[in-house]
């Protein structure tokens, strides 16, 4: 058996090469990983797709009393409609609260100097709300009656 | 919603005090999931409250004519039930085109309570069904996210799933669908997984299977689980986490799992038959060579072996990979079917199959879908990722997967945030649990280092410094003190608080529509109930012949099957594409084009749905443009959708709109006669304009009923022997009413085959035309 592997070696000269993984690939690391999934997750909450598919324009206008164009940023009362502009806006604040949700957990890294940890909190706290609130106003923006009755 | 929030912060100290007392932790485990299921439950019932037990929208109407149909006729007769009174003249074969876990699931609920000697009717049930399963919902999220982290964020997420817009909106008491069940199985199903991946053993993997198949005999979207469960594997043996334990896992479960999947059926052979399915086997082949190689790896453990075992793997992926392309491409292997490739190609659905695009619930998701449906979630979502990914092992990666897909589904079809909701839930029980447990369990550690700190602080000397840099950390820790850790508390609560606000206003305002009963409000706030719907439907099931074929746009098919018992030619079941564009084109055309579509197809009644009266914007003329593009892909040279509109390519039904827009069948008929709608009198209120073309007379069809809003318009269609009069000239009409002329138009109208003859015998006995003989008479 083994003479019978050997034949072709007779006749060929194993090449002196070794194949070597690149050194590029590598499994990628926690944090890019999430990079990743973060920026994508903002293309998909911002309605990417709704965009891609439905093609609306990026602002839209309405004529005033005077006959004035003026821009609206939001499509009123309607929930499965919007602008892309509004989508964007509007899932840059989702992940800023999501990004102030894990500054607040970084704040609980022991090495932290104890400035740092009230700067760290208060800039989380900052995203949440100014995230929370925000997005908020802009519910209310789209749909008028939003929380009453 | 009192309960929820108090749950919430009871499961937030189970972790730090009770932590030793298993009986106290479990007390309070019980505790918050009956209040989840409790408040899931009563969130749903606001519309039983406000109208009454009623079933909701469309398709559960089917769903319920079903689960009436089996247990009243049995499992067996419902099985090989026959409906031919859908899709006049083909039929529908019930049995083998539905999925029966649903109608299964409510008669044994039937069965047991009857055997009980509990009378309760079979509507009740059908309209409870789903409030009752999101607790049980809530249950195997608790289960699935205790099993990914820990048994406080288990309940987090159970309480945020019991409540959350997004799952309430496809359960609520009455909405008698697939999903009400298939979430549970769903969840229930995953739970199952992981806790097989962990343990490798069979009796789990088992248990998966046969949940897999629960939820194959309840739920289309059993293709996602058929797809998410091998990626899984397939991910985990990239990042090389092969096992031993995967490996018996997955292949118990694929095996049983595909052929329980088999004896459905509806599914029948699709699972070794079609794209959908071929990733599970392709996975399940590779695991086989990769299984194969590690084995000879441990007979000879010496050599080059991890270079042979990539190399092998994906000499072995390539392999299953060509060879599921040939399959297709030999047309073995069915290929994607329209609604899942428009998944992939999201544009697809647009150009090429338009009675999928045009469903409402097959629209992109934008960023108020979002919201509206997750409120604060999609903020905590990512950040559950961030501490599965940190903290990465195998059950994590599935639920990383998992997120991932569900997102880009959900982003592409707004209908799939249902499958979005559970995962939500549970990252971000994760992440509320974390975030919790951070703030509160300094909390007790609180009294001690206090103390030091302040010690610490009178010693700082500078020859004490090298001994220090340790030490700090308790104490820098307590240095925010209590008040920010509490301020942190109380802002969370009050989070919690708006999203269960928030939660209720949306299930109550949004998603407890039955759409069967409409409400509208006065200014003083008073209600009015408009019961239009019904009101036509019983009107078709009392004046009606028996065997009446009500024709209508499909999106009434179930109800008028449902409520009017009578005969549709296409409904929501959309399997047929040209039956739907013959109606569509009947619709689209004008008057007597149209007569001969209905001729054709032995239309009695006709039925529209027009809500210009009262403002209701779902009606028809606005659903008609859809009607116009499908038929338009089934008769591409009779039906141009740029007649339809207006030279600048607006849609309109004022005077500016397009002739041929203006002489359709739908136009005639919505707008026939119509002279409500406030001033001036024959106003759309819901277009906002004036109709173009008012005062005309109908000649093929006659109004039969009209409803007290004018949302339901009933036509009968006249039979060839009453439309002859408007041709004939004012002096001929007047002298002889005999049969013999009656029977004239038969040969008028040209062609008319012994065929049409025979139908005209069959339809004599009708109620209408004796009316119709004495008035001649």
């Amino acid at each position: 058996m083994e003479a019978l592997y050997a034949i072709p070696f007779t006749v060929l000269e194993i090449p002196n090469i070794k194949i070597k993984k690149p050194s590029w690939l590598q499994p990628p690391s926690a944090m890019t990983t999430f990079s990743l999934v973060l920026f994508s997750y903002f293309l998909v909450t911002g309605g990417i797709i709704y965009d891609v598919i439905v093609e609306p324009p990026s602002v839209g206008s309405t004529t005033d009393e005077h006959g004035h164009s003026r821009p609206v940023a939001f499509m009123p009362n309607r929930v499965n409609g919007q602008y892309i502009m509004e989508g964007l806006a509007s899932s840059f604040l989702f992940s800023l609260g999501g990004l102030g949700f894990i500054i607040l957990d970084r704040t609980h890294n022991p090495t932290t100097p104890k400035l740092n940890r009230i700067l760290l909190i208060s800039v989380a706290f900052l995203c949440i709300l100014v995230s929370f609130f925000t997005t908020w106003i802009f519910m209310r923006m789209k749909l008028p009656g939003y929380l009453q009755n | 919603m009192p309960t929820t929030a108090e749950t919430k912060h009871s499961n937030g100290r189970n972790k730090g005090i009770f932590n030793n007392t298993t009986g106290f932790s479990t007390l309070i485990t019980v505790t918050v999931l009956s209040l989840a299921w409790l408040a899931g439950f009563a969130s749903r019932l606001f519309a039983v409250i406000r109208f009454e037990s009623i079933i909701h929208e469309f398709d559960p109407w089917f769903n319920y004519r079903s689960t009436a149909y089996m247990v009243q006729h049995g499992f067996y007769n419902f099985l090989n039930w026959f409906d031919e009174r859908a899709w006049y003249p083909l039929g529908r074969i019930v049995g083998g085109t539905v999925y029966p876990g649903l109608m299964i699931t409510s008669g044994t609920i039937h069965w047991i309570l009857h055997t009980l000697n509990i009378p309760i009717h079979i509507r009740d049930i059908c309209v409870f069904l789903a409030p009752i399963f999101s607790g049980l919902t809530a249950i195997a999220t608790y289960l699935l996210t205790s099993e990914l982290w820990s048994r406080g964020a288990g309940l987090f997420a159970a309480c945020f799933i019991a409540i959350v817009p997004g799952y309430s909106s496809r359960s609520v008491a009455g909405s008698y669908d697939n999903e009400g069940i298939a979430i549970f199985a769903l969840q229930f199903t995953y739970y199952l997984w992981l806790k097989s991946i962990k343990s490798g053993s069979i009796f789990w993997s088992i248990c998966t299977a046969l949940s897999y198949f629960y939820m194959v005999s309840a739920w289309g979207g059993y293709v996602f689980i058929i797809n998410l469960i091998p990626l899984h594997v397939f991910v985990l043996l990239i990042m090389g986490r092969f096992s031993q334990r995967l490996f018996v896992s997955y292949t118990v479960f694929y095996i049983i799992g595909l052929l329980l999947s088999m004896q459905i059926p509806f599914v029948g052979f699709q699972p070794i038959r079609t794209s959908e399915h071929m990733a599970a086997s392709g996975v399940f082949a590779l695991l086989m060579a990769v299984g194969a190689l590690k084995y000879l790896h441990s007979l000879n453990p010496k050599g080059q072996w991890k270079q042979l075992l990539i190399l092998g793997g994906l000499v072995a992926a390539g392999t299953v990979f060509l060879a599921v392309v040939l399959l297709t491409y030999m047309g073995v292997i069915a290929p994607w079917s329209g609604r899942f490739y428009s998944l992939w190609d999201t544009g697809y659905a647009k150009i090429h199959i338009p009675i999928i695009a045009s469903v409402s619930e097959h629209q992109p998701t934008t960023w108020s879908s979002f919201f509206f449906d997750l409120h604060v979630l999609v903020c905590t979502f990512p950040v559950g990722l961030w501490y599965c990914i940190k903290n990465i092992n195998d059950e994590r990666v599935f639920v990383a997967l998992y997120a991932l897909s569900a997102v880009y589904f959900a982003g592409v079809m707004v209908r799939l945030m249902l499958t979005l909701t559970p995962v939500v839930c549970v990252l971000a029980g994760i992440a509320f649990s974390i975030l919790l447990d951070l703030v509160l369990k300094e909390d007790e550690m609180q009294t001690a280092p206090v103390e030091t700190e302040d010690s610490k602080n009178l010693y700082d000397k500078a020859g004490k410094l090298k001994k220090r840099t340790p030490e700090p950390v308790p104490a820098a820790d307590s240095g925010l003190g209590m008040n920010v850790r509490s301020g942190t508390l109380i802002a969370f609560m009050i989070l919690l608080m708006l999203f269960s606000v928030h939660c209720t206003w949306a299930t109550s305002n949004a998603y407890s529509s039955p759409s069967i009963v409409l409400a509208s409000y006065g200014n003083d706030g008073s209600r009015k109930i408009l019961d239009d719907f019904r009101e036509a439907y019983g009107w078709l099931s009392q004046n009606t012949a028996e065997d009446a074929r009500i024709m209508s746009w499909w999106d009434y098919g179930y109800q008028i099957a449902g409520m009017g018992n009578r005969t549709t030619l296409v409904d929501n079941n959309t399997w047929n594409n040209s039956h739907i564009a013959l109606v569509g084109k009947a619709m689209a055309s004008n008057e007597s084009a149209a007569y001969d579509i209905m001729t054709m197809l032995d239309v009695d009644y006709v039925l529209v749905i027009f809500g210009g009266a009262i403002g209701y914007s779902g009606d028809d003329i606005n659903k008609f443009i859809w009607m116009v593009r499908i038929a338009e892909g089934e008769h591409p040279k009779e039906i141009h959708e740029a007649d339809y509109f207006t030279e600048r390519g607006e849609y309109r039904v004022d005077s500016e709109a397009s002739k041929t827009m203006l002489n359709c069948l739908m136009y005639k008929l919505s707008y026939y006669r119509y002279d409500s709608g406030g001033s001036p009198a024959g106003y759309d209120r819901t277009r906002g304009a004036l109709p173009g073309h008012r005062g005309f007379q109908l000649t093929y069809l006659e109004e039969a009923y009209t409803t007290e809003h004018w949302l339901v318009r009933i036509y009968r269609v006249k039979k060839p022997d009453e439309f002859n009069r408007p041709r004939l000239p004012l002096a001929k009409r007047t002298i002889p009413t005999s049969n013999n002329l009656s029977k004239k138009p038969a040969y008028d109208l040209g062609p008319m085959t012994s065929k049409r003859r025979k139908g005209l015998l069959k339809n004599k006995p009708t109620l209408v035309k004796g009316k119709k003989m004495t008035k001649l008479e």
